[in-house]
């Protein structure tokens, strides 16, 4: 049953990078072995502090000389102003001038602050609607099929809301919501005991980085999440991990059969 | 037609070549000067990139190569020029002071910390925990063999997490 477990495994494991089946048999292994599971959350701890050290940077505003030398091949090549008549290069200079104080200005406005990361959002997101004792969702699973049209429609891409009564949480109801560039969609599911878990889903313009499952802690929300064809998911809540990570390979393979079966819309 | 950069892409992606060359070479005004080479160097070379692949990927590769040719003439000078020519790093590690805005001392001890890696095990380990790529994309950017990969980042870790037990020891022996 159990699976040899490496160093190599562990940190493929940690860093999302192993296949949802190989991840799902290293989960098995290593969450349920008090030493490897301490190891994980080292490494998961570590990761994260380096990204709360290195993140700021990312929004530091950008010296002009580099948005120059991104957003042309001649200009600001070290010396060739040299050659150039003084009348055109004054006049170039300030043609290059506008041009790039209109850039610096849309960068800078562009980076003010800290970039949310895609399990942030999903964990925020969570950690606002679920707490909703009235209004969680704005459409509620009586409503199911009018729901995933309308999100859907919304988000330009057939949704599902999978079904996860058999782990003993139903769909409460959805709701959209702001995403990065493009609206994301929330699906909200609760259990007997009224925990609410919340499948996050957001689908943006370009290449976003296809990811295994990933784990994070985002202000004591527990996320995991996957990026799968440009589009990410992300399952949230306040469970133990193992639980979460079962719902969660649950929530995977359902919607991948989902996506692969000929009632598709 | 030569085929063009994307130039909003390439505006796009400069927060990530910076913090990438700040990382390289330790020190901030350095790491401006890398990503302007890297610049330069990926236009000359616009002709190699497949559009629709992943630009910021392809220009960590540039920025590796750049790099390691950079680092490689300023040791040879170093060694030239000093007879004792034993230090390791060039120029050294010079982040950590700068990059503390933030009063949050276990930060500033982390970078402390990467600092002291090689720099080859600190370009996996931000390429894979804090840039995300997956493995194979390392390989290619460092231009070694997966496997190689695989050990640096575990090198890394191991190393840091005897530099974290290292910082908690004296603690034990007060005590």
């Amino acid at each position: 049953m159990s699976v040899p477990v490496s160093d190599d495994d562990l940190n493929a494991y940690v860093d999302g990078q192993l296949p949802p089946e190989r991840a799902a048999r290293v989960a098995a292994v290593v969450e349920g072995d008090p030493a490897f599971a301490a190891r994980a959350a080292a490494i998961r701890a570590h990761n994260a502090q380096l990204r709360n050290a290195l993140d700021p940077w990312l929004s530091e505003p950008l010296p002009r000389e580099l948005i120059g030398a991104a957003t042309s091949s001649k200009s600001h090549r070290r010396g060739l102003g040299r050659r150039l008549l003084p009348v055109l290069a004054t006049a170039a200079s300030l043609c290059i001038g506008v041009a790039i104080g209109w850039l610096v200005r849309g960068e800078v406005l562009q980076q003010a602050g800290t970039p949310v990361t895609f399990q942030r959002q999903a964990a925020l997101t969570h950690a606002l609607y679920a707490t909703d004792a009235n209004r969680p969702v704005e459409i509620w699973a009586n409503e199911e099929e009018r729901l995933v049209r309308w999100l859907s429609k919304r988000l330009s891409f057939q949704l599902h809301a999978p079904s996860l009564n058999d782990v003993g949480f139903a769909l409460v109801g959805g709701r959209l919501v702001a995403g990065n560039e493009k609206p994301g969609a929330l699906f909200m599911y609760e259990n007997a005991d009224k925990q609410r878990i919340s499948l996050f889903v957001r689908k943006d313009g370009e290449h976003s980085r296809e990811t295994g499952f990933r784990y994070a802690l985002e202000d004591g929300v527990g996320v995991f999440y996957w990026i799968d064809d440009n589009c990410g998911y992300a399952l949230s809540g306040n469970l133990d991990r193992t639980q979460l990570l079962s719902i969660a390979h649950l929530v995977y393979g359902r919607l991948a059969a989902l996506e692969s079966s000929p009632s598709k819309q | 037609m030569s085929p063009t950069l994307p130039n909003p892409d390439l505006v796009a992606a400069l927060p990530r070549l910076r913090r990438y060359a700040r990382v390289l070479t330790g020190d901030v005004n350095r790491a401006d000067d890398l990503v302007q080479d890297t610049l330069a160097r990926a236009w000359e070379k616009r002709s190699l990139w497949q559009a629709g692949s992943d630009l910021r990927a392809w220009l960590f590769t540039i920025m590796h190569n750049v790099h390691v040719n950079q680092y490689a003439i300023r040791k040879r000078r170093q060694a030239e020029s000093s007879l004792d020519g034993d230090e390791e790093t060039p120029g050294g590690w010079q982040i950590a002071v700068r990059a503390t805005q933030s009063d949050r001392v276990e930060l500033a001890e982390v970078l402390v910390q990467i600092g002291r890696l090689p720099v080859e095990q600190r370009e996996v380990l931000i390429l894979a925990a804090v840039e995300e790529l997956r493995y194979e994309e390392i390989a290619r950017v460092q231009g070694v063999p997966i496997g190689t990969v695989m050990s640096r980042l575990n090198r890394a870790r191991e190393k840091l997490r005897r530099m974290s037990a290292d910082v908690q020891a004296p603690l034990k022996v007060v005590k």
